[in-house]
């Protein structure tokens, strides 16, 4: 019964996940090495790699910042519209990125809500690269949050208090008392969101208008070579994303266990005490 | 440093913590807040160091009302029941944590935090452990870090919430005979919250005893265990048999039946004796018997059917040879009687 369960769960994966990511390496180097790096020496490649790292480079820090900021609220005090403020942290998760990249339109386009006055300012905001980093921080905005909430509550006050008894200001006791306690989950929190953030495509897609050199990300970037018939360059982009996510499962695997250890060696300290 | 507390209330939400509460604590005392859980002793103590506001009233520290500054103006000490360690931070840099956030122009020289920190290492005898993490301690050994920790600031006054609660009999015993010692030698006012009578008369010059949000009683230990004020006292203080009684012509009667007055009697103040020796007596029959530490503990049914403790030295346990189901008499040494309706009111 466990190793049909095992084989079961094998095959599945095999299937479903194994593949599909040995299929993009081995298209990728289908004409050899050399044509391999040859898609990347391309300029609109290039740009949307920049463009790509540029997002993710706002984005991450941003919500680095929001996510914080919103966790220590909530988990910290008890306020009116507190569960809306939940509601709302976790509202990306529930919305299509498709539908949030329309609502970005339907505000900043040029027939939105703000349109008239920011074509009477000259700003653009929808087929240009703000409008790509607004999508990406909406997307991805619930990630630290949502990794920092259960943690910062689990914390409890003491330590802040003892902190505070002690003569530390409230930025000190943050950042030696608080954000120490948290910075596991926090990290996890960022890697995560960072995945995200450079893998996002269909709110990207919405704003992008898909204006080559200037406003594709790498997503784009992949599914305009590919609908073009240029596998091997389509695909050799796709690995450089394949192989942010393999970074980015080893290092949170890494995190997990960490953060794991730390959890271990309270718990084992706990029960000696108890017992 | 003397602390006052003048007319404190305090609720959250509908629940009243504490209601006009008024206290004075002479500088360098020792004083414990007993009472049950819920009575207000941690959030007294809470506003005292300013981790709590009061709804109203003041908070004076040597005659100077500090009721607008914060805990971290308040330079108070303060010790949680969980320790509160910072677990990322050795030994050593919690307890240096206090000197290390001062701002530049008070902060002591790496040197002298050293030296400073050594200090208390020694004075909690874990010099050699000042590079293990919390997590790498024993309870006691975590609470003696808190204390140092909470010392190192050189505080006015120093607070304690439960500082034993999560401790295991032994090392609790261990810790409150240190701590005595502490304060002997360095003679800070010390404030300490308790639900353990025997911890608050052990340790405390004066013992506060609290019930639902007001004090009962201030007074020595002495006082408040042998002259208790009221009956709730009597009651949370120690082992007592209640009895329905009447006082007619200044003679105290305990009756079967509910009458206007209740009678206490602590177990050790109850004696046995085969025969009637012309006082004051009472038919019982022995239940069961606890010969087991440093007091026989007995239980027996009186003639109207009411359970009765009384507890004696295993000497006299020895030269009476009592038995289970013997018919004895029992005489009261001392008796306090309350009038019914203070002790509804009062005793849970």
């Amino acid at each position: 019964m466990r190793w049909t369960l095992i084989v079961v769960a094998v095959l599945f994966l095999g299937l479903f996940l194994f593949m599909p990511l040995a299929v993009v390496f081995i298209s990728a180097f289908a004409k050899g090495i050399k044509v391999y790096f040859e898609a990347f020496r391309e300029p609109d490649a290039l740009a949307a790699i920049r463009l790509t790292l540029l997002t993710a480079a706002i984005a991450v820090p941003m919500n680095l910042v929001f996510g914080i900021a919103a966790a220590w609220a909530i988990a910290k005090f008890e306020f009116v519209g507190k569960s809306f403020l939940i509601t709302l942290v976790d509202l990306p998760f529930s919305v299509s990125p498709v539908v949030s990249g329309l609502i970005y339109v339907l505000i900043f386009g040029l027939q939105g809500l703000l349109g008239p006055w920011l074509r009477a300012h000259d700003i653009k905001i929808i087929f240009a690269v703000p409008g790509i980093v607004l999508v990406t921080i909406f997307v991805t905005f619930p990630f630290v949050a949502r990794e920092l909430i259960p943690l910062i509550q689990a914390q409890g006050n003491d330590e802040e208090e003892a902190a505070l008894t002690l003569g530390a200001s409230g930025w000190q006791t943050f950042f030696r008392v608080t954000l120490p306690n948290v910075k596991w989950g926090l990290l996890y929190g960022v890697i995560i969101c960072n995945a995200r953030a450079m893998g996002e495509f269909g709110a990207v897609s919405v704003v992008s208008g898909h204006i080559r050199g200037l406003t594709n990300t790498m997503p784009l970037h992949i599914e305009i070579l590919y609908n073009e018939y240029q596998f091997v360059p389509a695909f050799a982009i796709a690995s450089l994303l394949a192989l942010l996510a393999l970074l980015t499962l080893v290092v949170k695997s890494l995190v997990e266990w960490q953060s794991k250890r730390q959890f271990a060696d309270e718990e084992k300290n706990w029960s000696l005490e108890v017992a | 440093m003397s602390i006052e507390a003048l007319n404190i209330s305090k609720k959250f939400g509908h629940f009243t913590a504490l209601q006009n509460v008024n206290l004075e604590i002479p500088t360098g005392e020792l004083v414990a807040l007993l009472g049950p859980s819920g009575s207000g002793k941690t959030t007294l103590l809470r506003i005292i160091a300013g981790l709590e506001f009061a709804d109203s009233g003041n908070v004076r520290f040597d005659g100077k009302d500090i009721g607008d500054r914060t805990a971290r103006e308040r330079r108070v000490g303060f010790v949680f029941q969980h320790y509160a360690l910072f677990r990322h931070m050795t030994v050593f840099e919690n307890i240096a944590f206090g000197l290390k956030v001062r701002p530049r122009q008070t902060r002591p020289s790496a040197v002298k935090m050293r030296s400073k920190v050594q200090e208390l290492l020694k004075l909690i005898q874990l010099d050699k452990l000042a590079n293990r993490y919390p997590s790498q301690l024993s309870g006691g050994q975590r609470q003696r870090v808190a204390l140092a920790r909470a010392l190192a600031v050189e505080p006015s006054v120093l607070l304690l919430d439960e500082p034993f609660g999560a401790l295991d009999a032994k090392v609790r015993q261990e810790l409150r005979r240190w701590l005595r010692q502490l304060h002997d030698e360095i003679h800070i006012t010390s404030v300490f919250v308790t639900h353990d009578q025997e911890e608050a008369l052990e340790l405390a010059n004066r013992v506060v005893v609290m019930n639902e949000g007001q004090i009962e009683q201030i007074g020595s230990p002495d006082e408040v265990y042998n002259h208790p004020a009221t009956p709730f006292v009597y009651n949370f203080l120690g082992n007592v048999n209640l009895f329905h009684g009447r006082i007619d012509e200044g003679k105290t009667y305990i009756h079967e039946r509910e009458t206007g007055h209740v009678v206490y009697v602590r177990p050790h103040l109850l004696d046995i004796e085969r025969l009637p020796n012309g006082g004051d007596h009472f038919r019982a029959r022995i239940k069961h018997i606890n010969s087991a530490g440093p007091l026989v503990k007995v239980e027996a049914i009186t003639e109207w059917g009411a359970l009765v403790h009384v507890e004696m030295s295993q000497d006299r346990f020895r030269n009476l040879h009592l038995l289970k189901d013997e018919a004895v008499f029992v005489i009261p040494k001392d008796v306090k009687v309350f009038e019914a309706r203070e002790t509804q009111a009062k005793v849970v």
